[in-house]
């Protein structure tokens, strides 16, 4: 039973997770780290969030690819892709993956995630 | 030959023609053509002798032609002087300059005897003619050729027409025989020859033939009743070819000498050595060239067949003559090739040039690839650099930027509620760093295009077109990912490109173009605007071209004033 209120938080640089942990705890959610893609399918498979922040540039692997796992699960998460850069910085690899879509870091928000999952309440992470 | 020598016989050669002349004077209309034969062929001999004297001076062969120009000149000259010894002597030695021929033809081409056999036949020929000569005279009348009784025989012992016709008969056989044998020996020497002594020898087998036939016919052995006019006069003419050959051999020389130097300069640069050798053949009538170098291991010399040669130990009848000391190539020719001092200095010169030219070629080639290479890697080092700056700037600064403006943002809703003025400080505050962040992120596009080393050609070509202020469509653009040296030199033309068109161009739109063809990319920019663009000039398209260049590529500018400008950029790729 996935907590539509469960975020995962997948990124590397330490000061952006710490501080969107609490901007995000402080609105309401449950807040889970990974630091990279392997800590990330870990995290996902055993707390089962309802949502995935999943930073594009990591140290492991492709942000890309930890989407393609992580949608793999059943009943997957709504992954929400992010970077530092733009997303005309990535185009045509965003829609075809299997990401909710694209929030820049500097927009994030709790209101803007939950508008990912308001437009996907089942959480099987397509709009 | 020095000078004393020289002066001598062609002293001896003016005294004896005088000789004959005055001695024959006034010439009867009977006697008029034969004195004339008998002075052309004697005095052409003798000047032969001295211009081959004077080319090979250390062969025998011009010494050999002098003689036999004196063993002709000479006997007749005494035969016609009124003292009866001079006539006595005259009549004996008439016979010598065949041997003497006989001689000349089997010392062909270098001067020598080649068998303690063929000095025996030489040998036999003298003495034969010695023998008849003497035996002949002691019963020889001369009234019995028609000459008048002033005339003396004092050797004669006993005047008997039968023994003198039978001595003349086993003359004429014994001559028969032994220009058969000589005749023989010559072919022989003609087949075992091979390149250029094969072909030296074959008008002597021809001439030799021809002159051995004069010889026998006119010789007794055959009783043919010739008037004197042609045994004395026509047939001897025939003799004339031995100069001739001579005359001939010279040509050839001086023949293969243009033909080595016109084939050189022909040859093109950087030919292998192969085709050196046999352009080098070919010109100097040797089919048995070889060209041979050293192996680098010192192990010894290899032709440009593959054949392994030992330059201390030609063969027989071979000859080596260096190319140049330093290169280490050999030429190996055929023997004869040596009584050409300056023809074989030559071929060796002209060889030893292009080799030269070859291994220039080379080291400029191995020189200019060193360079391309070097060029190459200063270029993708520089990407790789930015490519690294690019990455830092985003991992750190950006990262921190992005923070800043989220804790900022946060900040401000909650200073809003209790404190607006404090609220609207923290949003310029908010403002300043948003703002900073843009900039550090079109800084960062500007070091290296993020865009490119994640979506590749079709999202970066896409990304400067949406930049681009001038209408701008994409015709064509390949979906693959390919070297990142490529991908970036092909961004960088359309960048490049673009840029230009917004800054000069005055265009109302733009095309680009990127297709992939077997081993190549080609990429295109085209516009509508003014035209007259060129590579020099501050417009960056040196700097462009440079760049294409640097990968192997080769950029294209195609701007007629007023017709628009077209960039084409063709790009080696796997």
């Amino acid at each position: 039973m996935q907590s539509s209120a469960a975020i995962l938080i997948v990124d590397d640089h330490d000061g952006f997770r710490a501080f969107a942990r609490s901007m995000l705890e402080a609105d309401g959610f449950t807040v889970t780290e990974a630091a990279t893609g392997a800590e990330a399918t870990e995290a996902a498979r055993i707390v089962r969030p309802g949502l995935v922040l999943l930073d594009i540039q990591l140290p492991d692997f492709d942000g890309f690819e930890v989407a393609r796992r992580l949608a793999g699960q059943a009943g997957g998460p709504v992954i929400v892709l992010t970077s530092t850069r733009e997303a005309s910085d990535y185009r045509g690899r965003i829609t075809s993956s299997p990401a909710a879509g694209f929030l820049p870091k500097d927009q994030l928000s709790g209101a803007a995630l939950r508008r990912f999952l308001g437009r996907d309440p089942t959480g099987e992470g397509r709009t | 030959m020095n000078r004393a020598l020289r002066a001598a016989v062609i002293a001896g050669a003016i005294t004896a023609a005088g000789c004959l002349a005055w001695a024959a004077w006034p010439p009867t209309s009977q006697f008029a053509p034969i004195l004339t034969s008998m002075l052309v062929i004697g005095l052409s001999f003798i000047i032969a002798g001295l211009a081959a004297w004077q080319r090979w001076p250390s062969s025998r062969l011009g010494l050999l032609f002098t003689i036999v120009g004196y063993l002709y000149l000479v006997p007749y000259a005494l035969v016609n002087l009124a003292n009866p010894a001079a006539f006595t002597f005259g009549n004996l030695s008439q016979g010598f300059y065949g041997a003497a021929l006989a001689q000349l033809g089997l010392a062909w081409p270098s001067g020598r005897l080649r068998s303690r056999f063929e000095c025996g036949v030489v040998i036999a020929e003298y003495v034969s003619a010695a023998v008849f000569g003497l035996a002949g005279m002691m019963f020889w009348n001369p009234t019995f050729d028609g000459c008048p009784a002033s005339c003396q025989n004092l050797l004669l012992v006993h005047s008997s027409r039968p023994v003198w016709d039978a001595l003349n008969t086993a003359s004429g056989l014994v001559g028969l025989v032994l220009t058969g044998i000589v005749l023989t020996l010559i072919i022989r020497h003609w087949r075992s020859a091979q390149g250029w002594s094969r072909r030296a020898m074959v008008p002597l087998v021809w001439i030799s033939c021809a002159v051995g036939a004069e010889q026998i016919l006119t010789g007794g052995a055959f009783n043919l009743q010739l008037s004197s006019l042609v045994s004395f006069g026509l047939a001897p003419l025939v003799l004339l070819t031995g100069p001739a050959l001579f005359v001939a051999s010279t040509i050839r020389a001086r023949t293969a000498r243009g033909a080595v130097g016109a084939a050189v300069v022909d040859l093109e640069p950087g030919a292998p050595p192969t085709r050196l050798r046999d352009t080098l053949a070919r010109a100097l009538g040797d089919s048995t060239l070889q060209l041979a170098f050293r192996l680098p291991d010192g192990a010894g010399y290899l032709d440009t067949t593959g054949q392994v040669v030992d330059p201390a130990r030609p063969g027989p009848g071979r000859a080596v003559t260096p190319v140049t000391e330093a290169s280490g190539a050999v030429l190996v020719h055929d023997g004869g090739l040596e009584q050409e001092p300056q023809l074989i200095r030559l071929t060796a010169a002209a060889a030893s040039m292009a080799l030269e030219h070859t291994r220039l070629q080379a080291e400029v080639l191995a020189q200019l690839e060193q360079v391309r290479a070097s060029r190459a890697r200063l270029v993708e080092a520089g990407d790789a650099e930015r490519r690294r700056l690019e990455r830092d700037l985003h991992d750190g600064a950006q990262q921190r930027l992005v923070t800043l403006s989220l804790a900022l943002g946060m900040a401000r809703d909650r200073a809003a509620e209790a404190d607006p003025e404090l609220g609207s400080l923290i949003e310029s505050a908010s403002k300043e760093a948003r703002e900073a962040l843009t900039e550090l992120r079109e800084l960062a596009r500007g070091i290296h295009p993020a865009v490119l080393t994640e979506t590749g050609l079709t999202g970066a070509i896409q990304a400067l077109v949406e930049r681009s202020p001038v209408a701008t469509t994409i015709t064509a653009v390949p979906h693959e990912r390919y070297p990142a040296a490529i991908e970036a030199t092909a961004y960088f033309v359309v960048s490049e490109a673009l840029a230009n068109v917004a800054k000069h161009a005055k265009a109302d739109g733009a095309q680009v173009m990127i297709r992939k063809f077997p081993g190549r990319l080609l990429v295109e920019v085209s516009d509508d605007g003014t035209g007259g663009a060129r590579s020099e000039g501050g417009s960056g398209l040196r700097g462009l071209a440079d760049r294409v260049a640097s990968v192997g590529g080769v950029l294209r500018v195609d701007s007629p004033p007023g017709g628009g400008t077209r960039l084409e950029a063709d790009i080696p790729c796997p």
